[in-house]
Parts: C-alpha cells; sequence; structure tokens
C-alpha cells in the first residue's frame, strides 16, 4: 500500500516536472526554426534567430537598461532591508507589529494595484516616469524580502556574540559592523540575487513607470504584441537562461555559506 | 566567529588581520567619530530613537504613502491636475462602478479566477509537496525542490510565451493531439479562461509550493505512524492527521496565490481574449487608453484591493476557526 502510494506520488512529482519544464524547452527550440511563423512542426532548423538577436539595437540597450535599474534598486533594497531588519529581529516595542505589517505590505499588494499606487505617487513626488521612478517601484516592492531574509538569519545569531563584543569595549556600531553584519552576509547575499531576479524580470511596475526606454520584460511584451516570431524566442532563451542561471549559482552559493558558518 | 571565516573567503593571512585590527582601532580611537557615538549612544532610549526612525519613515512614506496617495486621489475629480484647474472631493469615480453593470463582470470574473486557479494550483501542488517531505530522503529533497526551482527564476513575460506556443493552434499540445489522431482540427486552447488558467497556475504554483512544503517537512513522521499503529487507514490517517496539521500551510499558500494572481496584468492580456477581460486591464485602461481618468483607475484598484483583503481576511479566519475546531 504503502509502496503503491510512494510510486504514485514519484509519478505526480516528475510529471509536474514536465510540466514545469515542457513549455521553457518547446520555447527554446523554437527559436531554431527556420520559418518566420511560430509553431510545429519543425521541419528545417536554423541558428539565425540566436545570431541576429543583438542585431537590433533595441535589444541590447533595453538588456543593459534592465540590469542597470535591477542593481540600483537591489542596492536600495538590501540596506532598507536589512536596516529594518536589525529594528524588529529579537526586539519588543510598541508598534513592532504595525512596523512588521507595513514592512511586508509591498509584497502583498497585488501587482497591477500596486504599479497604479506606485505611478500616482511618483506623479505625486515629481518623479517622471523613467528610470529612476522605476529604480524606486522596484526598490519598494523588494524590501519586504530583503527583510524577511535578514530577519531570520538575524535570529540565529547567538546574542552572547554581541555581548561579548561589548564587554571587550566595542561601541554598538562596531558591534555590528565586525558582528553581526558578518554574519548577515549568506542572508544579504542571498537576497541581494533574489532581488536582482525580481527586478529584472518585473514587468508590470516597469510598464507603468517606464518612460520611452524599454526594460527587457516590457520589450518582450511589445513586440508579443505585435506578433510572435522566433526572434523573440531567441531574446527570451537569453532572459532565461541569463536568469536561471544566476539563479542556480546563487542558491548553490548561499547554501555553501550557509553551511561554513 | 567572524575571524574564523575571514582567511577562507580569501581575506588573507595575518598581516591583513592586523591591518583590520587596527583599522577598527583607529576608528574606535578617533575623536570626531567617539564624539558622536558618544552623543548617539548617551542612553538605550536615544540609542532605540535613532536605530528606529529611518525604517519609520520609510515604510510610512514608502511603503504606506502610495497606497494612501492612490486612496486620497480616488476621491478627486482631477489628477493629474492641469494648471488652472480647481481639484474636487467626489464620490463618483466609486459611484461610476456601482452604476454600471459592465465593470461588474470584469471584477467578479476577477475573483472568481483567482479562486478557481488558486484552488487547482493547491490540488496540483499539494502532491508534489507531500511527495517531497514525506518519500524523499534529505539530500534529494535539497536538489529536487531546487529542480522545480530553476522554472520560477524565469520572468514573467519569458513564462507566459512559453504558454503561448504550448497551446497555439500549431502548439505542441494541438500537434501531439493531431498526431494520436484524436483530433481532426486543432482544439482552440488559446485566448480562453483556460489558456488563462494554464499560463496563471504556471505562474503561481512556486508560491503555492514553498509553504505546502514547509509545512509539510515540520510535521513530525511519528504521528503518521501513531495513527497507523492504531488502525487507522491511510486515506484517514491523511484526512485526520496531515490535513487538520498543515492547514496553516494552506492557508498562506492560497492567500500568496490569491493576491498575486489578481494582480496579473500581461498574462491575462497576451494569454486570455475579449470573453476573459479581467478588472487589472480595466483598470490599467484608465491609465493608458483614456488617458485623463487616473481619479476613476485610482477608485476601481482601491475597491479590487479592499475585495481581495476582505476576501483573504474572511479566508484565513475560516481556516482557523477550522483550525480550532480540530484541536477540540
Amino acid at each position: 500500500m504503502n509502496r503503491g502510494n510512494r510510486i504514485l506520488l514519484s509519478c505526480v512529482y516528475w510529471a509536474f516536472v514536465l510540466y514545469v519544464f515542457v513549455p521553457l524547452v518547446l520555447m527554446i527550440v523554437m527559436g531554431f526554426k527556420d520559418s518566420k511563423f511560430i509553431g510545429f512542426p519543425i521541419r528545417s532548423w536554423t541558428l539565425d534567430w540566436y545570431t541576429g538577436v543583438f542585431d537590433d539595437a533595441a535589444v541590447p540597450s533595453a538588456f543593459v537598461y534592465s540590469v542597470v535599474i535591477a542593481v540600483l534598486a537591489t542596492i536600495i533594497s538590501v540596506f532598507v532591508g536589512t536596516w529594518i531588519a536589525v529594528l524588529l529581529e529579537g526586539r519588543k516595542f510598541l508598534g513592532r507589529t504595525a512596523i512588521f505589517g507595513l514592512t511586508v505590505l509591498p509584497a502583498l499588494v497585488p501587482g497591477i494595484i500596486s504599479a497604479i499606487a506606485f505611478r500616482i505617487y511618483a506623479r505625486w513626488l515629481g518623479i517622471e516616469p523613467g528610470m529612476g521612478a522605476i529604480v524606486w517601484a522596484h526598490a519598494v516592492h523588494n524590501v519586504p524580502f530583503v527583510a524577511l531574509v535578514v530577519m531570520a538569519r538575524l535570529s540565529t545569531l547567538p546574542k552572547s556574540q554581541i555581548e561579548a563584543a561589548r564587554d571587550l569595549g566595542a561601541d554598538p556600531i562596531i558591534a555590528f559592523l565586525r558582528i553581526t553584519l558578518p554574519y548577515l552576509v549568506p542572508a544579504i547575499l542571498g537576497a541581494s540575487i533574489f532581488c536582482l531576479l525580481l527586478s529584472f524580470d518585473d514587468f508590470v511596475r516597469s510598464f507603468f513607470l517606464g518612460g520611452y526606454d524599454p526594460t527587457l520584460p516590457v520589450l518582450i511584451f511589445a513586440k508579443l504584441r505585435s506578433g510572435m516570431s522566433p526572434e523573440i524566442n531567441a531574446i527570451a532563451t537569453i532572459a532565461l537562461i541569463l536568469t536561471a542561471a544566476i539563479g542556480i549559482w546563487a542558491e548553490r552559493f548561499t547554501r555553501r555559506m550557509n553551511k561554513e558558518s | 566567529m567572524s575571524d574564523e571565516v575571514a582567511p577562507r573567503t580569501g581575506r588573507g593571512p595575518d598581516t591583513s588581520e592586523r591591518k583590520h585590527l587596527t583599522f577598527w582601532g583607529a576608528l574606535s580611537g578617533w575623536k570626531p567619530y567617539r564624539l558622536i557615538i558618544g552623543i548617539a549612544t548617551a542612553s538605550p532610549r536615544r540609542q532605540f530613537l535613532i536605530l528606529a526612525a529611518f525604517p519609520l519613515l520609510w515604510v510610512l512614506t514608502q511603503h504606506l504613502g502610495p497606497m494612501l496617495q492612490m486612496l486620497r486621489v480616488s476621491f478627486t475629480d482631477a489628477y493629474p491636475v492641469a494648471p488652472g484647474v480647481e481639484q474636487h472631493f467626489t464620490l463618483d469615480n466609486y459611484a461610476r462602478f456601482f452604476g454600471d453593470y459592465i465593470f461588474w463582470q470584469p471584477f467578479f470574473r476577477t475573483l472568481t479566477f483567482a479562486s478557481v486557479f488558486t484552488f487547482c494550483t493547491l490540488i496540483l501542488t499539494y502532491p508534489v509537496a507531500y511527495f517531497l517531505a514525506r518519500h524523499v530522503s534529505r539530500k534529494n529533497q535539497m536538489l529536487m525542490l531546487l529542480l522545480l526551482l530553476i522554472p520560477f527564476w524565469v520572468g514573467e513575460i519569458v513564462r507566459t510565451y512559453a504558454i503561448m506556443i504550448l497551446l497555439g493552434n500549431t502548439g505542441a499540445v494541438n500537434q501531439l493531439l493531431k498526431w494520436l489522431s484524436l483530433i481532426d482540427r486543432p482544439i482552440p486552447f488559446m485566448y480562453t479562461s483556460f489558456s488563462m488558467g494554464v499560463g496563471i497556475v504556471y505562474l503561481t504554483a512556486l508560491y503555492m509550493l514553498l509553504p505546502l512544503y514547509s509545512a509539510l517537512e515540520k510535521l513530525p513522521r511519528s504521528y503518521n505512524e501513531a495513527a497507523a499503529d492504531l488502525g487507522a487507514s491511510a486515506w484517514t490517517r491523511f484526512r485526520r492527521v496531515t490535513l487538520p496539521l498543515t492547514l496553516e500551510g494552506i492557508s498562506s499558500g492560497c492567500t500568496l496565490v490569491f493576491l498575486i494572481s489578481t494582480g496579473f496584468y500581461a498574462t491575462p492580456v497576451l494569454l486570455g481574449g475579449p470573453s476573459t477581460t479581467v478588472f487589472a486591464e480595466t483598470i490599467a485602461g484608465f491609465f493608458h487608453v483614456a488617458g485623463d481618468e487616473w481619479p476613476t483607475g485610482a477608485a476601481f484598484a482601491t475597491i479590487m484591493f479592499l475585495a481581495a483583503i476582505i476576501l483573504t481576511g474572511v479566508f484565513q479566519k475560516l481556516m482557523n476557526s477550522l483550525r480550532k475546531g480540530d484541536k477540540n
């Protein structure tokens, strides 16, 4: 009985793996089709779509634009998120629950609503649509993830270490910089990679807060609206490989760091 | 602790470590620094206020601010305000929603779709999470979970496009069915609620899988064994032990997936058709096509946010009472 269950469940698992991978594999394969029309069967193959990706100047510039936005937004979120985590973790004070609730709020607001709210607020603050506005929206949206990851790590830091440092004459700032911060490095790195990917992949906020220059997801969306073509497959595949590779690398890296400390 | 890690992370051997120390020593001996620290840490209260000021300011102005501003704009008749125009308080934006039933349809459609898709995601991922947490060794668990995480690093647009290729008239599914001679003519999957559902479940599965997995993983296996010893069948064990004890994971996974799926904009645009317009598209319309109708868009977004929050709140209450009821 138990054995039968186990086999059934493992079939379900592998079916799920197929479900999440097959669409992406098909999309990659379609980029090799020697025809303008998307669809099966593929009768002849070509590399032209992949080699031609960067001929269209819009693609590399959207790519660089997305990366710059992701990096800037991540720096802000990591700084703010870590600060919030240090305030909230292991401290009891009036209003802690309220601050915690407000901290996670941006992660819970549905995408379109958050994009609209940011658009209105940016207008009110006088931020023009464009890079600054996107960076700001991504940064705010990603703060909750940093705060939660850093809080989880911070909760495992032995209090005695800080106390020892203080006993030996370190002031709170130095104790933080020399004990707490090094201890948080794996969490901060993990959260940064997560933020980079969230920001790089984000569509809805980039779409509503963007100016004339599109980020990569916005560019793909615009191209998709004017029709499917293997060119889009090639662009999407490159974005896919890049993000998946960074994701896997980060996963392994943070795991190793966690094991070491 | 940090000193132990230092050589391994390549910060170098003894010499740099000594330099390291002198830097910190010099810093703490530096007069202006000592002065600032002295003032800042004069009392625990002051120390706390300095620590708390920035986060408090940030969450109020950056996290709460946009939502409040949206709420405020939803009660005005003009935004952005053109020069020479006066802004007035009005309830018209809300009246417009309640007065015109053509807006109700996408609104209720969104809530219905989001609920159905959330349920589908739950049904689909629960066995997967169960298998991972229960039937796989610790070492393989991480690898097998990582395998599932890889596609989720890929962005929303790219994954939506992948579903378009899968379900199109000349897509993989139709070609496969044709090849198996099950159909003569392609089934029009695309631009229906079905294609939208496949897309949204595909995008949200991970947010369900992870809470379920962590709830199942925390559950001690001995509970199940004890139930088995007492003669409970596999189904009874699942219904009376596993399911009630993982309600918390189910509740948080469903809440997350529901909120995320009400907020999708690009996926319904690309995978849906005219008969599946969701409220996100209605709201976006006020900001793109119509031009000066931001206040109406803000009001509609507020209505949707409130509806989503109330629904998930009721759902969580329900799950909580279920959990409590089971304990008695």
